[in-house]
């Protein structure tokens, strides 16, 4: 039983790290919350849905569905960092010198713009998940999970594993420096202003991928479900330290982990209103977040 | 190689630095001296594209870079140790002194040989061998000035702007890099040196140039100004 829920609790918790790295990625470089990034999630969901609702009417998901799904992705995660990158460009990039608040209000401007957009365009009713796969059960330890589940857990950790990987590349450590001190990385030659487009453009491709999983798992999709999922992966990004990469993964995970466990064993109607518990208690004793706290070293 | 004319730049309204000419020759040694405020610091970051100019012209190696972006600038050769070190706190001394080299490997200049340039820093401050793999920010501040200097050179300048390298530093560690600013001059790099230690740079530079509310008061030779009686009595305390 316990096994059980520790494995439903790491399924959404890798989805939560996933969505959570954008924000603490963009949080480290702009001290921005972008409040938007829950809706590039639900665009995520979406084009998954459309663009797999496409390969089918090709013919292609019956041919052969892993082409089908590898090449939904890909596209999901192209017209993901699309948005991503030109959010950034037009609605923080003319506030960067902007008081603090300025850009802030402009991202819920842009979360109520691109929930009314998917609205407008998709309807305000309930969109179905056009293909059902994975379902084939999987007994392991005395645990049930379906391949879909295994799938979700698999697919966050590669993506954890490679974006910890990319840190260590040239951009990665250009990224980091810039996150660090921006008028030093420009002075070593870095351009700024490129960073932080990788930055919107890693971190929307990774709420990309969060969103097919999740619209795969649940099969049901809603233009509002970035909120929902937005404010649980901003606490997760919070709760392990907002602006630590480690921290986002660890507090996404830990977040899905406390929901699945509180849910099972204390209440299922309460849900949502464990991590918010969990996140008061860390944050009085560690207001830095568990992994946070060198972002207090910024000057 | 590096021509000021009558440079001005702000901080939102305030004027910091107002009409500035300075010339920088090849193989030089040049400092520029001035109190507190006096907008030294700003010409430095005018310089190197941090601070857009509201006026007049930066040419370096007879082409115009006034309002280039700053990474820009650094490809072009000019390398800027600013004020207070600014070293990366959460990069290893390797990976900041890699980052020193960022322009060199995304230009055309491919297999630039990283390592061979990392050896080097590390033969002109060995202690900072032994740091490799320490985090910047643990250094001390001695340690941080010298990671500084290494940084800047890894792209290989050919004009290096050092702003007050031995601020802070106990009097061992401020003759080492005096020193070590010498060395690099012999090496072939032209420098801009802005200190607060008048003598000291005077004597180590060729020619100086004395800043005031952000234009030039003085210029002349190193040795000329050291002994000069209104430098004497305002900047050297005789
Ligand atoms: N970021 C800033 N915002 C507003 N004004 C500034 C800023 N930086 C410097 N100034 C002002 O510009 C003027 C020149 O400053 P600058 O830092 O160039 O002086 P400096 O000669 O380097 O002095 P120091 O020897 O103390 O380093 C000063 O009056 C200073 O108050
Ligand atoms: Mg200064």
């Amino acid at each position: 039983m316990l096994l059980q829920q520790l494995i439903n609790g790491l399924t959404l918790g890798g989805v939560y790290a996933i969505i959570a790295l954008g924000y603490t990625m963009v949080y480290g470089i702009l001290e921005l919350i972008n409040f938007a990034h829950g809706e590039i999630y639900m665009l995520g969901a979406y084009l998954g849905i459309i663009f797999l609702g496409i390969f089918t009417s090709l013919g292609l998901t019956a041919a052969n569905f892993p082409l089908a799904l590898l090449l939904t992705v890909l596209m999901t995660v192209l017209f993901c960092s699309a948005y991503g990158f030109t959010m950034e460009k037009v609605a923080y990039k003319p506030l960067r010198n902007a008081p603090r608040l300025s850009p802030l209000i402009s991202a819920i401007g842009v979360s109520i713009f691109l929930q009314n957009y998917v609205m407008l365009t998709q309807g305000a009713t309930d969109k179905v998940f056009p293909y059902r796969y994975g379902e084939t059960h999987i007994r392991f330890l005395s645990v049930d999970l379906t391949a879909l589940q295994a799938a979700i857990i698999i697919t966050s950790a590669l993506l954890m594993t490679g974006l910890h990987l990319f840190q260590k590349t040239r951009m990665g450590k250009a990224m980091r420096a810039t996150a660090q001190d921006k008028t030093m990385a420009a002075l070593v030659g870095i351009n700024v202003d490129t960073i932080i487009s990788m930055t919107f453009i890693i971190g929307a491709g990774l709420a990309a991928v969060a969103g097919i999983m999740v619209a795969s798992y649940y099969g049901i999709v809603n233009y509002s479900i970035g909120y929902m999922a937005g404010i649980k992966a901003f606490t997760a990004a919070v709760l392990g330290g907002i602006g630590s990469i480690p921290g986002a993964m660890l507090g996404g995970i830990l977040l899905g982990l406390i929901e699945s466990i509180g849910a099972a064993y204390i209440s299922s109607e309460y849900k949502d209103v464990y991590a918010f518990i969990v996140l008061l208690i860390i944050l009085l004793i560690r207001p830095s977040g568990i992994l946070g706290g060198y972002s207090e070293e910024k000057v | 190689m590096l021509k000021l004319t009558s440079l001005q730049a702000s901080y939102g309204p305030i004027r910091a630095i107002d009409g500035i000419d300075l010339e920088v020759n090849k193989g030089e040694i040049v400092c520029l001296i001035g109190s507190n405020g006096a907008g030294k610091t700003t010409t430095l970051m005018a310089i190197s594209g941090i601070l857009k100019a509201d006026a007049g012209d930066i040419f370096f190696e007879g082409g115009r870079i006034t309002n280039l972006p700053a990474h820009e600038i650094v490809k072009k050769g000019i390398s800027h140790v600013p004020e207070g070190r600014r070293i990366f706190p959460k990069l290893t001394v390797r990976e900041n002194l890699q980052m020193g080299a960022y322009t060199l490997s995304s230009g055309k200049r491919a297999g630039t040989d990283e390592e061979g340039l990392i050896a080097k820093v590390f033969d002109l401050f060995p202690i900072l061998r032994d740091r490799r793999d320490q985090m910047g920010g643990t250094l001390s501040g001695g340690e941080q000035q010298m990671l500084a200097v290494g940084r800047a050179l890894m792209s290989g300048p050919k004009l290096l702007l050092l702003d007050e390298p031995s601020l802070g530093l106990a009097p061992i560690m401020v003759s080492k890099i005096f020193r070590t600013i010498r060395e690099i001059n012999n090496e072939g790099v032209t420098i801009l040196l802005v200190e607060q230690n008048a003598k000291a740079s005077l004597k180590l530079s060729h020619r100086g140039y004395v800043i005031e509310s952000g234009a030039i008061a003085l210029q002349g030779s190193g040795e000329g100004l050291l002994h000069n009686e209104d430098i004497k009595k305002a900047y050297l305390g005789e």
